[in-house]
């Protein structure tokens, strides 16, 4: 129990966060780490350490993830050709948002861009989506990701590659007017 | 980077169209390779030959940059984290959960 107890306090929150980016809202994301950590405490005494605890829970919950996607029967994941991103208008070539001479921190300080930002990620098909959440969101590299969902790097990579194309495409086509930060923050300024 | 033609399009006139010289499967070629070169990944030769593709071609420069942006704000992007309350309720029902069963 005390080994649990500190596999639950160390990571809660990490997997928690994975969850919710997965998920998109924080009831979702609860069942998901619940679900995580009950698979974890059941499985705790097998786990014989050859992946890093942190990468054995991300694993347990993509599959928990993907086995709750299963039972709401969903449509199947669509494939990603690299044909959809070629831009068909001059305006698609670059992000219609105002971020120019912004760090990424201060640009996601507009409610809105995080909510096109978070809608984009939202829209990619699954398969996709875990591989750009586990890469360029969570950091880790490509042969983890790999390792958690069973593919190679090179299919990582491809994912990973079109995930980043279709998100670009969903921010150029946004359109956002000037940035408009969090109310609360435009009153601590 | 040569624009993708939509139906209904009508070609542009050679003296509209983007200039470009190598046409529009080097883009293409660029286009494809795009993540390995922005997470430095590729091979000196290959980052040389598409460094010199950008100096050639706005279109695909501006390309580039606006997914280095995206994958910045991707990078930086906040996720909400839990409060003490929901972190204990969480293991109790974990706990309780492993015992029923």
């Amino acid at each position: 129990m005390k080994a649990f107890d500190k596999l639950y306090r160390d990571h809660v929150d990490l997997i928690y966060r994975f969850a919710h980016r997965l998920c998109g809202e924080p009831e979702a994301a609860k069942d998901l780490v619940q679900d995580t950590f009950l698979n974890a405490y059941r499985g705790f005494e097998r786990f014989r350490g050859d992946a890093q605890v942190s990468t054995w829970l991300y694993t347990i919950a993509s599959r928990a993830c993907l086995r709750m996607r299963r039972r709401r029967k969903g449509a199947p994941d669509r494939e990603l050709s690299l044909e959809e991103f070629i831009p068909t208008s001059d305006g698609e070539f670059r992000l219609q948002i105002p971020i120019d001479g912004l760090s990424p921190e201060e640009a996601l300080q507009n409610k809105q861009l995080r909510h096109a930002l978070d809608t984009a990620i939202d829209q990619l098909p699954k398969k996709y989506k875990m591989v750009l959440i586990l890469r360029d969101m969570e950091d880790l590299s490509a042969k983890e990701v790999g390792t958690i969902m069973g593919l190679n790097e090179r299919a990582v990579k491809s994912r990973l590659h079109r995930a980043r194309l279709f998100v670009r495409r969903q921010l150029s086509a946004q359109g956002l007017g000037q940035a408009e930060p969090d109310h609360e923050h435009a009153l601590l300024g | 980077m040569a624009k993708r033609q939509t139906s209904g399009q009508r070609p542009r006139s050679s003296t509209t169209r983007h200039q470009h010289d190598h046409g529009k499967s080097r883009c293409l070629g660029i286009l494809r390779q795009l993540s390995a070169y922005i997470d430095d990944e590729l091979a000196g030769d290959i980052c040389h030959e598409i460094r010199r593709h950008l100096g050639a071609c706005p279109n695909c420069e501006v390309f580039v940059a606006s997914l280095r942006q995206t994958v910045s704000l991707c990078r930086h992007s906040p996720a909400p984290g839990l409060s003490p309350i929901d972190r204990a309720v969480m293991r109790q029902n974990i706990l309780k959960t492993a015992r029923i069963r």
